[in-house]
């Protein structure tokens, strides 16, 4: 759009003011500024007319050429702003253009030239200090910072015994600095986007050049930059556009809070997506078998991960069946069971007036009840319903005679199980899946759970997350990869990355290093020789 | 000729619905056999008798599930009231006693729990193979439970209530594993359906073990043998130990030994290897029967002492003459009786196939009067079984 049309339109057609006071930053892409500055004012002035927060200050440039600076109170750095202005106003001298002014008037280590109104906006609103002056079609956006932020904590969602105790935050560029920390190499790439009408919520795509497949770089950029939403508030909103099959239950990314987890993945060839205003960041592409994992096995000896990971994948099936083969063994199959347990539940479902199917589902919606109240309540009422939940849920409906005993235990077994999944989202696709498989035990016994669990597994092998088929390396079987799957091998058995995700430079320890030192030892040999 | 894109690919809608309507007829066939546990009488035990006029009597023993402490059942296990009850019925077949049983009984009769069925003296010697037809014919029971003979009426040990375990059931299938030679009834139909080859029993009765006390206890009392499928002897515990050098596994046994008109020594036999060469000879057959047993010294009332060698040898040699003595009972009675609790024949159709089958196969019974033997036994004591001498006598080395 050329710029004077604009300006006409905002104020020969009355109707078109309305518009300039409610349009969208992509809206504004291409229109120039103006080099008259009472334009600009005008425009800006509409623009974010009733926005208190907006400021535009007014001032003269030392050569009294006038000229305002813009940007958005609570965003900005007072301090080295004022500074910024003492020298264009007090100290310096000399040309009033923009690109002299830059090179040479302000001290300020982040200055870029915009050249339009997207571009000038884009800046202050994320917090810049937008500087337009008198005979310029181009302003300066200072990048002088100081919005309120959360200091770097240790992670709560993904706590360690041991490894390191920072966890992301919610602004981006804390975030990715902390990534740039861990792996400080210039084939760290970080492509920016920006998603969303309102929000402009600033999006990073993060990878390894070098290690990644670029066809996976570009299908996640591709799939990014198709989005058209209004905001992005979470990453969650993100997932939910990219991911490959939105109905399953099975989370297609996997989040984390740690860096230390997003380097480990980026190191795998994998993709990582910051959004802004949230310490949660996606990888890309993700397997079943990376939700079973945690950061710290890759950092305690290799006995102790690997027993840790055949226990959690014990308690991933127990957590999936436990209710639903109580149910059919109780209800069907009670030759299965041996005499004297039996009579032990006998004994213990004696009085119970209802099916063991009801009572499953008493016991496990109040159960799942118990754990939603405990995460939503202020932590100081959190204990109370805790107490609560052990003494009535348990204690008392037991001795009431309105569940039996043996269904408390595996309700609680079944609940302590699927706190041992480390990531949370696959934790709750099990937690949902048990219902299912319940009401398949109650109608059809072993045979319907059987059949349930082969659906399950069935719509797991279709699954793709980024084109990488979501069992892998189990199914389809890779077997070099499963040293980091099944068990997890000591270090310096772990030669190569994961073969699946198509990645280039496979290995990670040795290679180069390794030939180099070969290399100079033999020169070091040779001169020796010759030295001789 | 098809054109291509002529064939219309199927509607996923339609996969759909075809998908779900498979789904609802599977839900359509409901939970017909459904059972709570709570309506289920679990039988620990069954007993099987034969009556005067040829009936059969089913008896079944039931846990009384409220009383063995449940939350709500104050107190539980048994103060006072018993934790099982025990019925029986009569009827020409054995499922007609058990239809008669269940329509007085609340729960429905589940069998696949039972530990142990109990049969009759009187229906044993009237031949197993009718009354254990049920037993194969429905899936619930198990082909792994005991089988045992009782003296008088299987349901007098069905209402024995001993002290230690809560039902007289439990109490057998321990007794059965720990003191007696155990037969599953699939043993019980392999030794019943296998030529050269028939088939025993453990014979367990109650006894009054405390005078005035109310409790039963049961005891193993020896082993019923049988020829086919009828039972035809009950030797008594001490002459049907020689059965327990031909099983599969030795189960440890105590037994005493004479070593003259008044001084006993107790062992206890650990482990039993017997090994039978079968020979033929002029049409008859000969059993080299060589044994191997260790034992361990359990109690000594003789003046034997056990750090002299040339005492070890003697008791040895008694012990091993005792165990001899056994397998003749055995051996004896077989021949006697021609019926073959050992197997001897099924001995004769590994070593020589052809022969069993063309002379032996078809009149086993009848050669078994004429076979002979001899036994070759050597026992080795592994173990005198004591740290010091006996402290009550004077230490002959001083």
């Amino acid at each position: 759009m050329d710029f004077k049309k604009f300006l006409n339109k905002g104020r020969e057609e009355e109707q078109n003011d309305l518009h300039l006071e409610a349009c969208s930053l992509s809206e504004l892409e291409g229109v120039p500024i103006s080099p008259v500055l009472d334009d600009n004012i005008g425009i800006l002035e509409r623009m974010f007319s009733d926005c208190s927060d907006f400021v535009i200050r007014k001032f003269q440039l030392k050569n009294s050429v006038h000229a305002i600076a813009v940007f958005v109170d609570g965003l900005i750095n007072t301090q080295e702003v004022n500074e910024a202005l003492k020298s264009l106003m007090i100290l310096e001298d000399g040309s009033a253009d923009v690109s002299y002014i830059e090179s040479q008037w302000l001290p300020v280590s982040q200055i870029d030239k915009v050249k339009d109104y997207k571009g000038l906006l884009q800046a202050v609103l994320s917090g810049d200090t937008g500087i337009l002056v008198e005979g310029n079609d181009e302003g300066l956006a200072l990048g002088i910072r100081g919005a309120e932020k959360r200091s770097v904590n240790e992670p709560e969602g993904e706590s360690v015994v041991r490894g390191p105790r920072e966890g992301f935050i919610e602004n981006i560029r804390t975030n990715t600095s902390m990534l740039r920390r861990k792996l400080k190499t210039p084939r760290l790439k970080m492509k920016s986007l920006v998603v969303g009408r309102e929000s402009n919520t600033n999006v990073v795509v993060a990878f390894l050049e070098g290690i990644v497949d670029p066809k996976l770089v570009n299908e996640v950029t591709h799939r990014i930059s198709r989005i058209e939403i209004d905001a992005i508030l979470e990453s969650g909103y993100l997932e939910a556009l990219i991911q490959d099959n939105e109905y399953s239950p099975f989370p297609q990314l996997m989040y984390s809070e740690r860096p230390d987890t997003v380097a480990a993945a980026l190191l795998e060839g994998r993709v990582a997506i910051f959004v802004d205003g949230t310490p949660m960041v996606l990888l890309a592409p993700t397997t079943f078998w990376m939700m079973m994992q945690a950061s710290e096995d890759h950092y305690e000896r290799f006995q102790m991960s690997t027993f840790l990971r055949w226990l959690r994948y014990l308690f991933l099936a127990i957590s999936l069946v436990t209710p639903a083969l109580y149910v059919a063994v109780t209800t069907y199959h009670q030759q299965m069971l041996p005499t004297t347990l039996l009579l032990s539940i006998a004994a213990a479902r004696e009085a119970i007036p209802f099916p063991a199917i009801v009572e499953v589902f008493i016991m496990e919606i109040a159960f799942e009840a118990l754990r939603e109240a405990g995460i939503r309540l202020p932590k100081t009422v959190g204990q109370a319903v805790s107490i609560l939940g052990a003494l009535v849920v348990g204690q008392g409906a037991v001795q009431a005679g309105i569940v039996s005993a043996p269904m408390v235990i595996v309700v609680s077994i079944t609940g302590i199980a699927s706190f041992t999944i480390p990531h949370f989202n696959a934790a709750i696709a099990i937690r949902l899946l048990r219902f299912p498989l319940m009401v398949a035990a109650a109608v059809l016994g072993i045979y319907g759970v059987l059949v349930g669990l082969l659906v399950i597994v069935g719509h797991m092998a279709s699954l793709r997350s980024f084109g990488i088929p979501y069992l892998s390396p189990i199914a389809p079987m890779s077997v070099g990869d499963l040293k980091d799957v099944l068990v997890r091998a000591p270090w310096s058995k772990l030669v190569y990355r994961p073969g699946f995700l198509g990645i280039q430079n496979a290995r990670r320890i040795g290679g180069d290093f390794i030939a180099k030192a070969r290399r100079s030892e033999e020169d070091a040999e040779k001169r020796e020789s010759n030295d001789d | 000729m098809i054109e291509p894109g002529g064939h219309q690919p199927c509607p996923r809608s339609i996969a759909f619905c075809l998908s779900i309507m498979l789904f609802c007829s599977v839900l359509l066939t409901g939970c017909w056999d459904r059972r709570e546990v709570n309506d289920i009488g679990f039988v620990i035990a069954m007993s099987i008798d034969k009556e005067g006029d040829g009936k059969y009597r089913l008896a079944v023993q039931v846990p009384l599930v409220s009383s063995l402490g449940g939350p709500s059942g104050e107190g539980g296990g048994t103060s006072g009231d018993k934790s099982f009850y025990v019925d029986s019925a009569v009827g020409k077949t054995i499922r007609e006693a058990y239809g008669i049983l269940q329509s007085r009984m609340s729960r429905l009769l589940y069998f696949a729990h039972y530990r142990v069925v109990i049969l009759g003296e009187e229906l044993a010697r009237n031949g197993l193979s009718n009354p254990l037809d049920i037993v194969t014919r429905f899936p619930e029971h198990r082909l792994t439970s005991f089988v045992v003979i009782t003296k008088g009426k299987g349901m007098d040990l069905l209402s024995a209530q001993p002290q230690f375990e809560r039902f007289s059931g439990e109490a057998l299938r321990e007794l059965v594993k720990s003191v007696t030679i155990p037969v599953s009834m699939k043993d019980l139909a392999q030794m019943a359906n296998h030529k050269g080859l028939d088939p025993f029993l453990p014979v367990f009765e109650p006894v009054q073990s405390h005078p005035k006390g109310k409790s039963k206890e049961v005891e193993a009392m020896g082993v019923a043998v049988f020829r086919k499928d009828k039972l035809i002897k009950i030797l008594s515990r001490s002459d049907s130990v020689g059965l327990r050098w031909f099983q599969r596994y030795f189960n440890p046994f105590s037994m005493i030994v004479k070593l003259n008109s008044n001084e006993w020594i107790n062992t206890e036999v650990l482990r039993g290897e017997t090994k039978i060469r079968p020979v033929i000879k002029q049409g008859r057959v000969h059993y080299d029967i060589h044994l191997k047993s260790s034992i361990v010294i359990t109690e000594n009332m003789t003046t034997l002492n056990f750090d002299n060698e040339n005492s070890i040898d003697l008791m040895e040699k008694r012990v091993s003459e005792e165990i001899e003595n056994k397998i003749k009972i055995i051996l004896e009675h077989s021949k006697a009786t021609k019926s073959d609790p050992i197997g001897l024949g099924m001995v004769l159709a590994r070593h020589h196939p052809k022969t069993w089958k063309t002379t032996y196969r078809d009149k086993w019974r009848d050669e078994l009067p004429d076979i002979t033997y001899t036994i070759h036994s050597k026992v080795q004591a592994t173990n005198i079984g004591q740290t010091t001498n006996n402290i009550m006598k004077e230490d002959p080395r001083e």
